[in-house]
Parts: C-alpha cells; sequence; structure tokens
C-alpha cells in the first residue's frame, strides 16, 4: 500500500508502564484512519497497559500520543473532554453499570453530554443496540445477559457518542467461538459502515486472522514491539522465533519438556 | 511546544447544523440542512428545528440531508425519529439526499422498536401487595438469621475440638483494626457521655445538695449502661459494617462459590473468626470505655471541689463486682449480635456493587436495633431480678 489514510494515532518514542517499573520502552507506531489495528502479545508482556496509555488512564512515562493531531499528555480542561469523546473504550470485564438497566447503560453518555430531549435520547440509545442485535434486551439489567450480550451492550455503550475510535481490550475472552466469531463480524460491519477506526488488544489467533488490518507485537522481556505487519504475512514470513512461536502456538522451549518426558 | 489542534474547529459556526426551512403551499415544508451533525451538535440542532416547526400546518415535510456531514449512529437514528413523526406526529415525512450506505443504517431502526422496548415506567404496587411484599421478605429474612444462627452454633464444637483448624491470623487481624484502631475513638466517645452527665447532673443535684451522688450516678451509668453501649455502637458503625462489606464483596467476586467448591464452609472458615474476634473485643473495649467514662464524670467532681479520696470512696462503696459483670455480660452478647449480623448480612449480598453498600447499610441498622432492644431487655430483667422484696 502506498498511499496511506491519515495516521489518526500516532504513538512516538513512548515509554509505557509504572513510574520506576518501565514495561515498553521508546515505542512508536501509527493507527490510521479506518483501519482495524491489533495489539498481540503474550500474557503479561503490557498489551493492556499499553491500551491504558492510548486512552488517557495512565500518563506516559516518556514519549508522546497524538489522537487526531492533539497530544493526549498535555491537553486540559475543554479540549481533553472534547478528545476524550472522539474515542470509545470497551474493558475487558464489559464494565457496564450493574445498578442500571442496558437501555440506561447506553442512556448515560447521551444523557451526560448531549442536550437532546428523553424521547430523543432513548431513541437513539435504542438504535445503537439495534446495530449490535441487543434491541430486544434493553430492559435487562446486564447480570440478567450472556457474556457475548454484555460485551456487545457494552460496545453499544461505547458507541453512544459516535466516537471515531473505538479501543476494545480482549473483546473475545471468556467467549466460546460462535459467538467470538460474531462479535468479530460485528467489529467488521461496524467499521465498514461507519468508519470507525478499531484499535484492539487480543491474544485469539481466530479472531486475529479474521478482522485485524494490520497489527504489532509487543514483548516484555525486550521491552519492545518485535513484530509489524499484515497477520497473514508474519505468519508466513516473519523470522524472530518469538512472533513464529506465537502463530505456530508453540510453547517456549523452558515449559514445552516437562520432567517426565526426560526420563 | 502547543499541540498543534487540527480536528477541532474553533469557530463555533462551522461545528454548528445550518436549518433552512421553506414553506410552500397546502401545507407542504421543505428543510434543508447543512454542516456537520454530531453528538455536540445534536441537541441544538434538535430544539432549534423543533421550535422552527412547531405551530405550523405541516401535513407534508421533506428533509434534504445531501449536504448533512452525519458522523454516525446518532444524527442517523435522529433523522429516522423525525421520519417517524416524532417532530411532526400529522405529516408524512421524507428524508433525502442520504447515501445509500445511510439509507440503509437507517432502515434497520424501526418506529415498532421504540414503541416496545423503550425505558418503562415501574408499575405501582397496591397497599395490600406491598404489605404483602415486605412481610414475606421479613418472615425469610428471620428464616435466613435462625439457618444462620444454627450455622455458626454446629461450626463452634468442631473449632473447639481443633482450635488449629481456626485461622488464628485472621482473628489477630480483625482485633487490631477493629479493636486497637478503635481505641482513641471509643475513649474521647466515652470520656465525653461521661463529662457530659456528670455536667447535666451537676445544677439539679446542687439544689438537693447531693452533688457528691453524681459519683454514684457516673460509675453506675458507664459501668451498666453507656460504656457496653457506647463501644457496642461503635463497634457495629466500624466493624460490623466493615464485616458485610468484605464478605459481600467476596460474594460478588464469586470468592465464596470458590471456598465452597473446595469443600471449606464460608462460615467456618470467614465467620467464626470475625464473631469470636468481636466477642472478645465487646468486652475489653467496654471495660476501657467504662474507664474512660468514669474519669470524665470525676473530671467534673473534681473541677466542682471534691477531693479524689471522697470520690472513689463513694463510687467504690456504691458500685459492685455484680454491676460490672453485668455490664461485660451485656458487651459479650453485643458482639455476637455485631459480629453475627455484620456476616450474615456480609453472606446475604445480592450482585453488583450497589449490592455491597446495601448489606453494609443493612447491618448497621440491624446491629444498632437489635443492640438498644438487648439493652433493654437486660435493664428490664435485672430491674425485676433485683427489686428488694
Amino acid at each position: 500500500m502506498t498511499d496511506r489514510p491519515e495516521a489518526i494515532i500516532e504513538v512516538n518514542s513512548l515509554t509505557a508502564g509504572y513510574p520506576g517499573r518501565p514495561v515498553l520502552e521508546q515505542v512508536s507506531f501509527q493507527v490510521y484512519q479506518g483501519e482495524v489495528f491489533v495489539i498481540i502479545g503474550r500474557s503479561g508482556s503490557g498489551k493492556s497497559t499499553l491500551l491504558k496509555h492510548l486512552i488517557g488512564l495512565n500518563p506516559p512515562l516518556a514519549g508522546t500520543i497524538r489522537i487526531e493531531g492533539v497530544d493526549l499528555g498535555s491537553v486540559r480542561g475543554r479540549d481533553r473532554r472534547r478528545l476524550l469523546r472522539s474515542f470509545g473504550v470497551l474493558y475487558q470485564s464489559g464494565a457496564l453499570f450493574g445498578s442500571m438497566t442496558v437501555l440506561e447503560n447506553v442512556r448515560l453518555p447521551l444523557d451526560e453530554f448531549t442536550e437532546l430531549p428523553p424521547a430523543a435520547k432513548d431513541f437513539v440509545a435504542l438504535s445503537k443496540l439495534k446495530l449490535v442485535g441487543l434491541a430486544t434486551a434493553a430492559q435487562s439489567l446486564p447480570a440478567e445477559l450472556s457474556g457475548g450480550m454484555q460485551k456487545r451492550a457494552a460496545i453499544a455503550r461505547a458507541m453512544a457518542l459516535d466516537p471515531r475510535i473505538l479501543f476494545l481490550d480482549e473483546p473475545s475472552v471468556g467467549l466460546d467461538p460462535i459467538t467470538s466469531a460474531g462479535l468479530d463480524e460485528l467489529i467488521k460491519r461496524l467499521a465498514d459502515d461507519f468508519a470507525i477506526t478499531f484499535v484492539i488488544v487480543t491474544h485469539e489467533l481466530e479472531s486475529i486472522y479474521r478482522i485485524a488490518s494490520r497489527l504489532i507485537m509487543v514483548d516484555d522481556r525486550s521491552r519492545a514491539i518485535i513484530a509489524e505487519g499484515k497477520p497473514a504475512d508474519l505468519r508466513d514470513h516473519a523470522t524472530d522465533p518469538r512472533v513464529r512461536r506465537f502463530f505456530l502456538r508453540q510453547p517456549d522451549s523452558d515449559v514445552a519438556v516437562s520432567p517426565t518426558q526426560t526420563l | 511546544m502547543r499541540p498543534c489542534v487540527l480536528m477541532q474547529p474553533q469557530d463555533q459556526s462551522v461545528s454548528r447544523v445550518a436549518i433552512q426551512v421553506e414553506e410552500h403551499p397546502a401545507g407542504h415544508a421543505k428543510v434543508t440542512l447543512e454542516g456537520r451533525l454530531d453528538s455536540e451538535t445534536a441537541g441544538p440542532w434538535w430544539r432549534d428545528l423543533e421550535k422552527r416547526l412547531q405551530a405550523r400546518p405541516i401535513t407534508s415535510l421533506e428533509v434534504d440531508a445531501s449536504r448533512l456531514d452525519l458522523q454516525g449512529g446518532i444524527g442517523i437514528a435522529l433523522l429516522r425519529f423525525i421520519q417517524d413523526g416524532a417532530m411532526t406526529p400529522r405529516a408524512s415525512v421524507t428524508i433525502s439526499g442520504l447515501s445509500p450506505t445511510r439509507q440503509k443504517i437507517m432502515e434497520v431502526f424501526t418506529r415498532e422498536d421504540f414503541r416496545t422496548h423503550q425505558a418503562r415506567r415501574p408499575e405501582r404496587l397496591s397497599f395490600a401487595t406491598e404489605v404483602g411484599v415486605v412481610t414475606r421478605a421479613m418472615l425469610k429474612d428471620v428464616g435466613e438469621q435462625v439457618t444462620f444462627i444454627g450455622a455458626v452454633v454446629r461450626a463452634v464444637p468442631g473449632v473447639i475440638i481443633r482450635p488449629k483448624r481456626l485461622r488464628w491470623q485472621e482473628v489477630k487481624r480483625v482485633l487490631e483494626s477493629a479493636g486497637a484502631n478503635a481505641l482513641p475513638m471509643v475513649a474521647l466517645f466515652s470520656w465525653l457521655v461521661g463529662l457530659v452527665l456528670a455536667l447535666e447532673a451537676a445544677h439539679p443535684l446542687a439544689k438537693l445538695g447531693a452533688q457528691i451522688f453524681i459519683a454514684d450516678m457516673i460509675g453506675f451509668a458507664s459501668i451498666r449502661d453507656t460504656g457496653p453501649l457506647v463501644t457496642a455502637i461503635m463497634l457495629a458503625g466500624r466493624s460490623g459494617s466493615a464485616f458485610a462489606a468484605e464478605l459481600g464483596t467476596m460474594k460478588v467476586n464469586e470468592e465464596l462459590d470458590a471456598l465452597k467448591t473446595m469443600g471449606l464452609e464460608p462460615v467456618r472458615f470467614l465467620v467464626i473468626q470475625r464473631v469470636l474476634a468481636a466477642m472478645l473485643l465487646s468486652p475489653l473495649l467496654a471495660l476501657y470505655a467504662m474507664a474512660m467514662g468514669i474519669l470524665g464524670g470525676v473530671m467534673v467532681m473534681r473541677f466542682l471541689g471534691f477531693p479524689p479520696r471522697m470520690i472513689f470512696h463513694q463510687i467504690l462503696g456504691r458500685v459492685q463486682v455484680g454491676d460490672l459483670s453485668v455490664g461485660l455480660l451485656k458487651s459479650l452478647l453485643f458482639g455476637l449480635i455485631i459480629g453475627g449480623v455484620g456476616c450474615l448480612r456480609g453472606l446475604q449480598t445480592k450482585q453488583g456493587a450497589r449490592a455491597v453498600g446495601d448489606s453494609t447499610t443493612r447491618s448497621v441498622v440491624a446491629c444498632i436495633i437489635l443492640i438498644i432492644l438487648a439493652n433493654t431487655l437486660f435493664s428490664a430483667v435485672d430491674y425485676f431480678l433485683t427489686r428488694p422484696s
């Protein structure tokens, strides 16, 4: 691809982690408008930490993150609120508010940030639920929904204010393969219909092949991005043994051989 | 370096939707929209349009959206809402100028969905039904309390036979957080109660020339009533609530289920320690509270000019070992109530973050009611038992 669309997220020499305990050092990458960008890595490799920096929950230890050209680290006040509204986040557990119905959950951002009359807000919230196929569950409490439905409801809430970017933290964790595939379909459809840019943290190989337009792989031992590219290219042509092992689902050499096998 | 702002136009006119309304004869109107319709501009736009369409005899409305920059679902949904007659209930509405994709998305939402699934107001119950519901809940609660007491009692012999199985580490932790850390507060509270009681009694007793009896009163009140009661209320607020919140959170996080599947009974594993700690603590703290209460009274008497020897002689001559044992016995019972109710409310927690808050409130309310009731019962029984015949 020669003519790239413009970068919607630019990460420059970011050091991610917690004060005194950096997880990733000096990483740089771009996410382009309209793509489904996936961050992969093994458990504990710093994927979720990186995501926390990208959504502004943790300040960068060093380096900058620009979303739509605005520096996330230095923007304050009204501009910061506006920037935060330009993206939605799906947390690993869904993080739906348990005491509210699904419809109320989706309506909450509309109540807080728009000045529409109540009936119009209900209509918009319901239309979001309809988009994720959950209009019939509007009056249910989150606890009454299955895991996959909770994830979809949380996506509807994340989309309530029409964000241009959606961050998803391990969306398919705890879901069966069929539900997980359905969720991938939904992500693809939303990306196409609404030109939403997705940034997804996951380690589900199936899901990566289905949805990712591009991915990066982070590694906590070298504290760096060790691979970047399209999933099929990385699977077939990666030379780094750590990347190959991930795509071929091979265990580490030190845990692969159990004592009984050496006997 | 200042951040460069690319996508956020500061000019208000750019981020507002321009509305043009043309009115034709025979009730036909055409609305032309231009600008960006997103979460920020939607509210003012809706109000503006509503104002301009109000009070016009419109029978057919055409909305031209071809120059509208639709950012996402909100704009499309609102156009659909207008098409369904949200603004002009009696007019036929057509939306034109949408791209085929947008048109397709708009077709997805229907008025039917809205009618069926929009927020319903909870129906009001009749008085009789409400009484029934509350009574049933209370009976169920009593049943659960009896079951719980049974479970605690059943777990006691096991602990006596094999005390090592009790997790003493946990008992120690509770003793520290609920006991040692509560000392300053209990001290302040009881000392002030003693002080106030003595001050209030000083003037009336002076009229009778009986101020020396402040000593008797403070001794009796602190040892038999205020000491144990103040301690218990303090414990209920500080520690009974903490028990409920701890166990409630564990229940919400499925930790209690994890214990059960490991073959460990939550009552033996979590409750006994807390009940035991509360029962140990309550009399000890009460003893401390009694001393502080008497100290407060003595300070007032010193202020009134009584010599220390006279005050102590008066107190010791009146208050007997029996009074102290009544106070301590009460405290022991209060400790049992606080530990038991706190843990029970924790175990009864339902799902969700709010449930933990509910359990905490319920535990404090129930503890204080039971403590006051038990205290009254004690006083009444004691009065009739020790009545001079």
